[in-house]
């Protein structure tokens, strides 16, 4: 059924994929879906860190998103709309995935191992970096550095001070330049 | 051939970086079988947010425990575990016989055991270290309140 909706909506441009969907057309999602799944998936990987988790909140974006398309009324480009979409669920995604003992003392999670992150396939030597970061340095970075977030703006995504996103962008930068030139 | 500095690196790797990574499996039936189902309401669970504010409640309670003998021989989380574990298998026989209202109740329950044995293994090295104590006087009221919850008559519930 995804070939299908490939074959028939290759021509279509986004906008008209985008009018469709609205109006319920789910091959035209297929085909929307096709369109953004490795760009949502890059961002949900760069932001938890962890396959099994980034291809998790890459389905809950994709099932969202069919529910909140309605409310995109274009006023910014598609994709731009679509990473704020991603990574508000990502970050919903790690706090409702939190064990426990790591909600009542916030332990913040490490980042993936050496090994893990060099085994990664399809990803450059930043992101191979980027993904060992600590949770926190690591969102800060991804959002501020790649995803071009302000502080400002990361501060309320993520609820903390301006200011500690601001020194968390600063420790996330420390440590990859200490892992980069140990290479 | 050396490699770049640091501050080349990343600007470099950003302004190049490609977006797209490619997930390992196919996500999309996973999706299209989520899409089929008819959406129902959120239905979030009121049961944690009761239980902690309950938990949370007990805890000032718990803590004056703790300090009524925190003078003592016996480390804190002794006297504790002791009074606790009493406590919980006063209940657990006091509902044997009663069906629990949910089916994954002894679930959840193991999983607060795993939190009290991960704090055990933790106060080992700081025995009188108060957060942990609070923590694990937390845990043990959270299970107390969970095999109340389900075993409490529909009545209650109300």
């Amino acid at each position: 059924m995804l070939i299908d909706a490939k074959h028939a909506f290759t021509q279509l441009s986004e906008d008209a994929l985008i009018a469709r969907v609205k109006s319920g057309d789910q091959n035209a999602y297929a085909a929307l879906y096709e369109l953004h799944v490795k760009r949502v998936y890059g961002l949900c990987l760069r932001l938890l860190a962890d396959r099994e988790h980034a291809e998790d909140a890459t389905q809950e974006v994709f099932v969202q998103l069919w529910h909140k398309i309605a409310s995109f009324e274009g006023q910014s480009q598609f994709s731009t709309w679509l990473h704020s979409v991603t990574s508000n669920i990502a970050i919903s995604y790690l706090r409702k995935h939190k064990n426990w003992l790591q909600k009542v003392v916030s332990l913040e999670q490490s980042g993936m191992d050496e090994q893990s992150a060099l085994d990664c396939q399809g990803l450059n030597g930043l992101d191979k970096l980027v993904l060992r970061l600590p949770e926190r340095a690591r969102m800060v970075f991804v959002l501020h550095a790649i995803e071009g977030y302000r502080h400002e703006e990361i501060a309320t995504m993520l609820e903390m001070a301006v200011g500690s996103s601001k020194s968390q962008f600063h420790r996330a930068r420390q440590l990859l330049k200490e892992w980069y030139e140990n290479e | 051939m050396s490699k770049p500095d640091f501050d080349t690196f990343l600007a470099e790797s950003i302004n190049n970086t490609d977006s797209d990574i490619t997930p390992q499996k196919d996500l999309w039936p996973g999706i299209e079988k989520a899409l089929a189902q008819v959406p129902k309401p959120q239905t979030k669970s009121v049961t944690w947010p009761k239980l902690a504010g309950v938990a949370a409640c007990s805890v000032v309670a718990l803590l004056s425990v703790q300090l009524l003998f925190s003078g003592s021989e016996p480390a804190t989380s002794v006297v504790m575990s002791d009074y606790f574990t009493q406590q919980k298998q006063t209940l657990l026989v006091q509902y044997q016989n009663q069906p629990a209202l949910t089916d994954n109740w002894q679930q959840q329950l193991t999983e607060l055991e795993n939190a009290e044995e991960a704090i055990k293994q933790a106060l080992n090295n700081e025995p009188e270290n108060p957060a942990l104590l609070k923590m694990l006087a937390q845990v043990y009221q959270q299970q107390l309140d969970l095999i109340n919850k389900v075993h409490a008559p529909k009545w209650q519930q109300i």
